[in-house]
């Protein structure tokens, strides 16, 4: 069998990964299925608890840093000097 | 980062990333026909060498491309701390896949390398997919 030309090879063989990307979209994609728009809305909830929480939790560690701050700069005032 | 990634994403940031690792695992498969055909362990009639180096060269780039956004992705929105064995495979990952393109620009003796590399890559590729999207899709 004679080889296509170069071109024509690296054309097809890029083909050939867009063409399994394309199949693996599809693939995972189908095995998602439809979602209903109540499920989307539950998911959009779960997402916004996430982000409060990981914002609460941040606040958390901000006042955390504040309160040692103040501590240590209250315990280093009654030292020697 | 978060707020832009679930923007990008409308909110589907776990099925994104399952849907671009997927891709990136079949890719990563084909890369290693195509590195079979380039290093003439398997012949094709209508496939040369040189096409197949090239074309693994210019897939590998997607596949880093790919690879980046995904990790971005899942660090920035997931965190380490969380991620077990996943997040283990997937450092390592990115450690190998940087040695291999280290190697590829390097040359010289090291691209003796290239091929343990590039099983390496692979398999890593396919254990951090079975560690995350795997599970996702109730595989493995």
């Amino acid at each position: 069998m004679r080889r296509p030309r170069q071109s024509l090879q690296m054309l097809g063989s890029l083909l050939v990964a867009l063409a399994i990307a394309a199949i693996a979209i599809a693939v995972v994609t189908a095995h998602f299925g439809p979602t209903s728009s109540a499920k989307l809305e539950a998911r959009e909830d779960i997402v916004k608890e996430r982000v409060e929480a990981r914002e609460e939790r941040a606040e958390e560690r901000e006042e955390a840093r504040e309160e040692r701050l103040e501590s240590r700069d209250g315990s280093g005032g009654s030292g020697p000097g | 980062m978060e707020d832009l990634i679930e923007q990008l994403t409308r909110g589907n940031v776990t099925e994104v990333k399952v849907v671009l690792a997927t891709v990136v695992l079949a890719l990563a498969v084909y890369q290693l026909l195509l590195a079979a055909v380039a290093y003439g362990w398997l012949r094709l009639p209508f496939l040369e060498a040189g096409t197949a180096s090239w074309t693994h060269r210019a897939s590998g780039d997607a596949i880093v491309v790919l690879t980046i956004l995904v990790a971005t992705a899942c660090l920035s929105y997931y965190g380490f701390e969380e991620g077990g064995a996943h997040a283990v495979f997937g450092t390592v990952l990115l450690g190998v896949l940087a040695l291999k393109v280290l190697v590829v620009r390097v040359g010289g003796r090291l691209s003796r390398l290239l091929p343990l590399l590039g099983v390496s890559v692979l398999a890593l590729f396919g254990l951090t997919w079975l560690t995350s999207a795997g599970d996702f899709l109730g595989v493995g």
